[in-house]
């Protein structure tokens, strides 16, 4: 079974459920972002690569499948709106808290600014590797999780704009040159290629599938939270910040182990399935367009 | 001896139904167009030879090429053209095996100008074009006549989506390079996966007056090219005109702007997902090393 015996604590509650005292990692907020991008994301893939590899077989199937190439184009804008959206609500969420602290957020251990540790996190970890020293300790996120977020963060502006460029040549070329369009295609074409491989392959897939870590499946952006024990050895610089700060209540809850903690397990499986055949699915088609 | 008399039965049998058949298309038809005046009931006779799917010796070799000398009734029939005579266009043939002057006046001079003689506008047009140049002009080459774009005995309608469909794999015959950077970009992209909306070459080139760039009278000279993108763009202005067409990001010949754009992000791509799957394969090495996989299994 899924619970760990020791971590369960209130095994005096009167209708005797099960609770376990959990680790907050997410918010509802958190959960709901990724969500969007979840979904966006896909569709964006799913309906660009066809144009990008048009001389492929899969191109077809795929083109087909969502009723030609106009309704694909139909779809991917939706999904460009929905980026849109989750993006403006990310950005000014990130601002507004920023300046709610004062900047002191930026400068926090558990933020998500690339700093001088990252570096050395990074040495670290190629050392463990190669068995030359212990695994670095982490704290709330790690550097790759870090150059995940900014890499879409940035990513998305820099789609986004060619995008747009593409979507409204007649009102880009009001002011700019018609070879605007041209490197506008280049680079959302090639920029979307890039943004697949660090989030379906590498970056993102990898950390939260693959690692040893999260292996088979790490949850936590969709339960928001996991067994303490398990997130202090995970991230055991933020659980010690957490501690010595006397913040720790904060995130801890308490979670009613009850038949529907298990229902959503197999919705999260199946969510995750789906994403992760997509993921390898969209993969093989590339690599094989490029050996074709 | 009963073969013989049953196959002469049929064959009178044949041209009775032949004529009988050709009384009743030939009243049916019979206003379709002044050309018709030549008479449908004239293409029967060409139809007895020319209309036998199982006739011997279908092929003959025309100026090295192979051609077939079936023609489908059903198709010319149901053709814009349904309704002319095999002799307006065959000017001179006679029903019967036919002579060398008729096939060879009609090989040498008759298959450019027979159009002539009914889309005369049509035709002074492509004379001017550089391609008609090339067909009638002194520099002679191989270029496109009228019935490489329209098929000679099912013309369909040019704005048919299967006519369109058509056009790119016909021009691409002689301008395989520039077939390669439409097809790169958006209009190109769109028309191969099936929209049949988008820009095919002759919608930017003409059909008929295809011009270089460089000839003011150019549907894609700078004169002509902001007005040939508003059909479909409306409001297009000079800046958008200049979107190229014809760029290959490959080359840095062909754009140094384009190439340089697509040259550092093949090498961003390279590196990430380099480093990506250095840093992936040994995470998971240490891992399996380690037995981490094990240890650490949560729910
Ligand atoms: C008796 C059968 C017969 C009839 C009737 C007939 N043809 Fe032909 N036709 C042939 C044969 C056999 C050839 C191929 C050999 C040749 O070129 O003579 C041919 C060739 C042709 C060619 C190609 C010429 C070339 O060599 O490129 C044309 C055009 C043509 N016929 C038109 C017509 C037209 C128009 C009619 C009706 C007025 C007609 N034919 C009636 C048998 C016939
Ligand atoms: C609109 C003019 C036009 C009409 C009408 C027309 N043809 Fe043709 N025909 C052509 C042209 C042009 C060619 C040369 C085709 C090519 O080179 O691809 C041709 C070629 C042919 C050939 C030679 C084989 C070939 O396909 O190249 C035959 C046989 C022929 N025609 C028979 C007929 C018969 C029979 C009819 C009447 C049913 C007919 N044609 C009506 C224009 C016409
Ligand atoms: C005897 C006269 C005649 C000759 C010769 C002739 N055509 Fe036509 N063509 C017509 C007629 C009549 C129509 C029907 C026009 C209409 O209905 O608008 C037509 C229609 C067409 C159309 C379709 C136009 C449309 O808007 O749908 C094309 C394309 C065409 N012809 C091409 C040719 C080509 C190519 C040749 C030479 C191989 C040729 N024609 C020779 C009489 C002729
Ligand atoms: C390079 C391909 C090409 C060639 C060669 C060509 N056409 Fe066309 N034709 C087209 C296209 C494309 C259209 C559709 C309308 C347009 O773009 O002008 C068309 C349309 C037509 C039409 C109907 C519309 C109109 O403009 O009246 C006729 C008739 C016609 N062509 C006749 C001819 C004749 C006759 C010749 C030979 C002199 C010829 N075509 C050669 C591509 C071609
Ligand atoms: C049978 C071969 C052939 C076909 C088919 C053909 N062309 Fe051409 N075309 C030529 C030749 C040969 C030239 C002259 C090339 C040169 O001088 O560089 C030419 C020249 C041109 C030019 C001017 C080129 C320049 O260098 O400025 C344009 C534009 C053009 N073609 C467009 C087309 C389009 C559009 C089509 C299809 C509708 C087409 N061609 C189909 C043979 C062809
Ligand atoms: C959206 C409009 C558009 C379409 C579609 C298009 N072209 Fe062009 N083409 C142009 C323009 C504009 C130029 C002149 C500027 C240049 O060379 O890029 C041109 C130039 C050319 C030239 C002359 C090149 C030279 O260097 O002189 C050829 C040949 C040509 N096109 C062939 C084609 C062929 C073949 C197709 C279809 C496969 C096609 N074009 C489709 C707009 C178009
Ligand atoms: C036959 C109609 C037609 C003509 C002519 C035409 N286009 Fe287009 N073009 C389209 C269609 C359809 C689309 C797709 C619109 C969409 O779905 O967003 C498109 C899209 C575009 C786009 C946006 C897509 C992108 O990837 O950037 C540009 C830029 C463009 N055309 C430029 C041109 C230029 C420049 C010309 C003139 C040389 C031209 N077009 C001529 C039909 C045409
Ligand atoms: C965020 C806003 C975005 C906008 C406004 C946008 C818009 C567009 C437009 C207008 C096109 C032209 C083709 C068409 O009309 O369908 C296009 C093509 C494409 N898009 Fe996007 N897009 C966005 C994001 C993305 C993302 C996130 C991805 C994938 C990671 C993506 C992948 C692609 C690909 C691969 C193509 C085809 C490029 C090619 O032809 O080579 N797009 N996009």
């Amino acid at each position: 079974m899924a619970s760990t015996g020791e971590t369960v604590t209130a095994e005096s509650a009167p209708q005797t459920v099960r609770t376990r005292i959990e680790y907050r990692r997410f918010n509802v907020f958190h959960r709901w972002m990724h969500f969007l991008v979840f979904v966006s994301f896909t569709v964006l893939v799913f309906t660009g690569m066809p144009l990008k590899y048009k001389d492929t077989e899969w191109a077809r199937w795929f083109m087909d499948l969502f009723g030609g190439v106009t309704a694909a184009g139909v779809y991917h804008r939706i999904a460009a709106l929905v980026t849109v959206f989750y993006w403006t609500l990310e950005f000014t969420f990130m601002v507004v808290m920023v300046l709610r602290s004062r900047g002191k957020l930026l400068r926090s251990p558990g933020s998500l600014m690339p700093g001088k540790k990252d570096l050395e996190d990074m040495i670290g970890m190629f050392a463990w590797f190669f068995g030359k020293g212990p695994k670095p300790q982490f704290d709330r996120y790690t550097y790759w999780e870090k150059f995940d977020y900014m890499s879409l963060m940035a990513g998305t502006v820099i789609i986004g704009m060619t995008g747009f460029m593409m979507w409204f040549p007649l009102w880009f070329t009001k002011v700019l040159p018609g070879i605007f369009l041209n490197i506008a295609l280049v680079i959302h074409s090639n920029e979307a290629l890039l943004a697949m491989g660090v989030i379906f392959i590498f970056v993102h897939f990898f950390s939260a599938h693959a690692r040893p870590e999260s292996f088979p499946l790490d949850k936590v952006i969709f339960t928001g939270s996991v067994p303490v024990d398990h997130y202090k050895a995970e991230r055991p610089l933020e659980f010690a910040r957490r501690v010595r700060e006397g913040t720790l209540d904060e995130v801890l809850v308490e979670k009613r182990l009850t038949w529907r903690i298990y229902a959503a397990d197999v919705l999260w499986w199946t969510i995750t399935a789906f994403a992760g055949f997509c993921a390898i699915l969209m993969t093989a088609f590339i690599i094989w367009s490029v050996f074709d | 001896m009963t073969r013989r008399r049953a196959a002469a039965l049929a064959a009178l049998l044949t041209v009775a139904a032949l004529l009988g058949l050709a009384a009743a298309a030939g009243a049916a038809t019979a206003p379709v167009t002044a050309q018709s005046a030549l008479g449908v009931t004239g293409n029967d006779a060409c139809f007895h030879c020319h209309g036998q799917q199982d006739m011997q010796n279908r092929t003959i070799d025309v100026g090295g090429e192979q051609q077939d000398i079936f023609v489908d009734r059903a198709l010319y029939d149901a053709s814009r053209h349904g309704g002319l005579a095999c002799t307006s266009c065959h000017i001179g043939f006679k029903p019967g095996l036919h002579g060398a002057d008729e096939t060879q006046a009609w090989l040498i001079t008759a298959k450019l100008t027979a159009c002539d003689n009914c889309h005369a506008d049509v035709f002074a047009m492509y004379r001017g074009s550089f391609h008609g140049n090339l067909v009638f002009g002194e520099s002679s080459g191989k270029a496109p006549v009228c019935a490489d774009c329209h098929v000679a005995h099912n013309i369909t309608p040019p704005g048919s989506a299967a006519f369109r469909a058509s056009i790119d794999s016909l021009c691409a015959r002689c301008h395989p390079d520039q077939l390669k950077t439409y097809l790169d970009s958006y209009h190109g992209k769109a028309f191969f996966l099936g929209d049949a909306k988008t820009a095919v070459c002759t919608d930017c080139h003409g059909g008929h007056k295809i011009l270089p760039p460089s000839n003011p009278e150019s549907m894609v000279s700078k004169h002509n090219l902001v007005a040939t993108c508003a059909q479909c763009h409306p409001g297009a202005n000079e800046n958008f005109a200049g979107f190229m067409v014809h760029v290959d990001p490959q080359s840095p010949r062909s754009s140094f702007a384009v190439w340089t754009f697509y040259a550092l992000y093949i090498m961003l791509i390279a590196v990430v997902f380099t480093f990506g799957f250095v840093h992936t394969a040994l995470y998971i090495y240490r891992g399996i090393k380690d037995g981490l996989y094990r240890r650490n299994r949560h729910g």
